[in-house]
């Protein structure tokens, strides 16, 4: 295994690890009105995905600076991997867009505190798919080249 | 269409069974993507085809070859 997919896989758990704590928190501590109203509560989840962020980029990023660590065609392959990360970022945005119309459309309002959990959640979303779509990208390359 | 093979494998064994690990460092690459250009899913750059070539002391023709195949 090639220590850019080594990366990518330990990002995608440690990624994974972080979405479900994120997740888990948020509900059980009350949700969208509690993360609107309690300043703990914001500081809480701003540490779980900023830690999240902030790992990952340890992880999958910095250390592939070290020489020898990536080559040519893990350069090729991380290219690639961007194409992933976009139909998922779409693809949540749409969601969410989706979702709170609906929710929303008799009131005409969307809480503004959305917007913060869109941001996030696009976040969380894009970091797990730059992971996935390496791993994608290198099963691909070694099954067609 | 056109394919470009390469003997890489059939040299790593005339030169005294290098290792892929031991050729990528020599070409200054990873193992795995000696192991896709033994298995013919991998076309290096002109640099890494140059520098696989210089790790076995041979010129790039003895190393890549090009065919032009006709439909």
């Amino acid at each position: 295994m090639a220590p850019l997919q080594k990366r990518a896989w330990w990002g995608l758990a440690i990624g994974f690890v972080f979405a479900i704590a994120f997740v888990l928190v948020f509900i059980l501590m009350g949700g969208i009105d509690t993360f609107d109203a309690d300043q703990t509560f914001r500081i809480i989840i701003d540490v779980l995905w900023v830690g999240g962020l902030v790992a990952n980029l340890i992880i999958v990023n910095l250390a592939l600076r070290k020489p020898g660590m990536v080559d040519e065609r893990d350069r090729m392959i991380l290219d690639r991997a961007p194409r992933i990360q976009w139909i998922a970022v779409v693809f949540t945005l749409a969601a969410w867009v989706i979702a709170l119309n609906e929710v929303y459309r008799s009131t005409d309002l969307i809480p503004a505190v959305y917007l913060y959990v869109m941001f996030m959640s696009v976040l969380i979303v894009s970091t797990l798919a730059q992971c996935l779509g390496i791993l994608i990208s290198y099963w691909r390359a070694n099954r067609n080249g | 269409m056109a394919r470009i093979n390469n003997r890489i494998r059939r040299l790593r064994f005339d030169h005294d069974e290098m290792t892929q690990e031991e050729l990528a460092q020599r070409a200054g690459c990873t193992r795995q993507t000696i192991i896709a250009l033994e298995q013919g899913k991998y076309v290096p750059s002109i640099e890494l085809a140059f520098r696989i070539a210089r790790a076995f002391g041979v010129s790039l023709e003895e190393v890549f070859k090009y065919e032009e195949q006709k439909k």
